[in-house]
């Protein structure tokens, strides 16, 4: 609580946009004067605010270049050209490009989150009739869900998005970027996203199919054999009966199977989506600064705490009867 | 007055587990208001024989009768007759089970355990079937945990809502299996107590029991079951007082 209040104060004093511009050196607000009419840019500027933090920098390329740069925190303004401050600035313009700020939906911490909470959410729908099937009483249904188990655990999760993007379209003869319209910029990466959310969910299907099967088979068999006394039908205690009882039991498995996704997600990278691991590799190939990974690290575990708390409050809330 | 003779009556009942013979030719007839305690050894089969009743356990070969009506004929675990789908899930509604283990449904509250099966397969209102779930609780003396979740129950509570939940199905028979067992010595007088007043009721009730004071106090017939077989027959008068079976003699002898 005292956490989140200091952020929300630090927030209410952050340092206006205009001050920060405010602040420039006479030289570049010059600058900013003369190209305001010309279509011909010659400065650069980068403004990247995190809400706490906030950053800009002016640079002009060519022989006598202009670098300047300025943090914003605590409603101070403090030049960021060198030394702590220059590093201060770096890790907020770092943190704000992987957050994917400012730029479309499938970039960065959005992308990460989009692609893993909607796969997880569509395999483990999915997941629950492969678990389902499998221990049907049907051999042929039980033979089919074991198998695809068996395929998608036994063959690497990157080769299985590069069939979904590369291979599918080839043999049906589309391409997943002709899904958007030919005037949409972005269709190049919704295509992109698309397939990975076809194969990412058809992935973790598979994984959690073992978790929901495991729950299913852990509730007791009297369970099963009252529904029936009682004239229930099978569809009736799969849903009302032993799946209730067995969700309790698949969150702790599901959670670290969505924080695996998390992680794995960086795979997207193969069919040139960015998300956080993509994009801290890239800075760190252009700019070469090799601490552009630490603020990567710290979103992951942000990220990965947030996701395992709210697990461990809905497995919470489901045990309220024991 | 009941439209048919017996409400249940099996025939030839077999039942074995690979070439474990459980049950060895029961025949059995149960009249309406009947109220028949089954004993015997562990391992006699009893329970065996009150789950192949409704269908828990497939049996090998016999004939069930529900209602004077086949149910099920079976030769050498092959079906020769079964009554139709629908029909064969009514009749089996004629039929309520109380199981040792209570296997309530630990999710659901008092009052949603009694109404579930009622609202899913009865299809009957919300409303309709609280009420009748109301009510039956109240008959097993629970009103007062109606919103409370059986794990927060004592044993003997837990049955008589099991009880309850059955009789909410208002089925024609009742059929117990060792539904005392599992209780701890004190909780057993209430389990008893609700089910005699059931008999009293005129409810017809097929018991396995190992309380033979109750057996005695409640029941018009007392089957003696080892072994897989019927060896003894009778009012409860004949069964603990003269028994003639060898094994029926040397089993009371260690139970009394």
């Amino acid at each position: 609580m005292a956490a989140v209040a200091l952020i929300g104060f630090f927030c209410a004093i952050n340092v206006s946009e205009e001050a920060m511009m405010d602040h420039a050196s006479d030289e570049v607000k010059q600058l900013i004067e003369e190209e305001k009419d010309s279509t011909r840019k010659y400065l650069t500027i980068t403004y990247n605010n995190l809400g706490v933090v906030s950053y800009i920098s002016f640079s002009t390329s060519g022989a006598q270049s202009i670098k300047e740069a300025y943090v914003g925190f605590a409603g101070k303004i403090y030049s960021a050209n060198e030394g702590f401050g220059k590093f201060v600035g770096q890790m907020v313009n770092y943190t704000y490009r992987m957050l994917g700020s400012g730029e479309n939906l499938l970039h960065g911490v959005k992308l990460t989150l989009l692609l893993t909470t909607l796969s997880m959410a569509i395999g483990s729908i999915l997941s629950i009739f492969l678990a389902l099937g499998k221990i049907s009483e049907n051999r042929l249904v039980s033979k089919i869900s074991s198998g695809y188990i068996f395929f998608f655990r036994g063959t690497p999760l990157l080769i299985q998005l590069f069939v979904v993007y590369f291979s599918v379209p080839a043999i049906f003869g589309f391409s997943w970027r002709s899904l958007f319209s030919m005037s949409d910029p972005e269709a190049v990466y919704k295509g992109a996203f698309i397939a990975a959310l076809i194969a990412f969910s058809l992935n973790s299907a598979a994984y959690c199919a073992e978790i929901v099967r495991a729950a299913i088979q852990s509730i007791d068999k009297g369970q099963n054999e009252a529904a029936k006394a009682l004239g229930m039908s099978y569809g009736q205690t799969m849903r009302t009966i032993i799946i209730p009882q067995s969700i309790r039991r698949m969150i702790p498995p599901l959670c670290n199977e969505f924080v695996m996704m998390i992680k794995d997600v960086s795979l997207v990278f193969a069919i040139s989506l960015m998300d956080i691991t993509t994009i801290s590799k890239t800075i760190m190939t252009s700019e070469g600064n090799y601490l552009v990974f630490f603020p990567a690290l710290i979103i992951y575990l942000i990220i990965t705490a947030i996701f395992t708390y709210l697990f461990g409050k809905v497995e919470k809330r489901l045990s309220v009867y024991e | 007055m009941s439209e048919y003779e017996y409400i249940i009556k099996t025939e030839h009942l077999r039942k074995a587990f690979g070439s474990l013979e459980v049950l060895k030719d029961i025949n059995l007839a149960v009249k309406k208001g009947e109220v028949i305690c089954i004993i015997g050894p562990s391992g006699a089969g009893k329970s065996t024989y009150l789950r192949s009743l409704n269908q828990l356990e497939k049996i090998t070969s016999g004939k069930i009768y529900i209602k004077d009506e086949l149910f099920l004929h079976r030769e050498h675990n092959r079906t020769i007759h079964r009554v139709e789908p629908d029909r064969q899930k009514a009749m089996l509604l004629e039929m309520g089970m109380v199981f040792q283990r209570f296997n309530l449904f630990p999710h659901k509250t008092v009052l949603e355990n009694v109404m579930i099966a009622q609202i899913l397969v009865r299809k009957k209102s919300k409303d309709a079937a609280k009420k009748l779930a109301k009510e039956i609780i109240d008959r097993v003396g629970l009103s007062d945990k109606l919103d409370v979740y059986p794990s927060k129950l004592s044993g003997g509570q837990q049955q008589r809502v099991a009880i309850a939940r059955a009789l909410a199905m208002e089925p024609e028979i009742m059929l117990f299996d060792e539904p005392t067992s599992a209780l701890d010595p004190e909780l057993v007088g209430e389990v008893l107590n609700v089910m005699k007043r059931l008999a009293k009721q005129g409810m017809t009730m097929l018991c396995v029991t190992h309380e033979m004071g109750f057996a005695r106090e409640v029941a018009d017939r007392v089957v003696f079951m080892a072994d897989g077989m019927l060896l003894e027959e009778g009012t409860p008068a004949e069964v603990f007082d003269h028994p003639t079976n060898e094994k029926a003699v040397n089993f009371l002898r260690s139970v009394l």
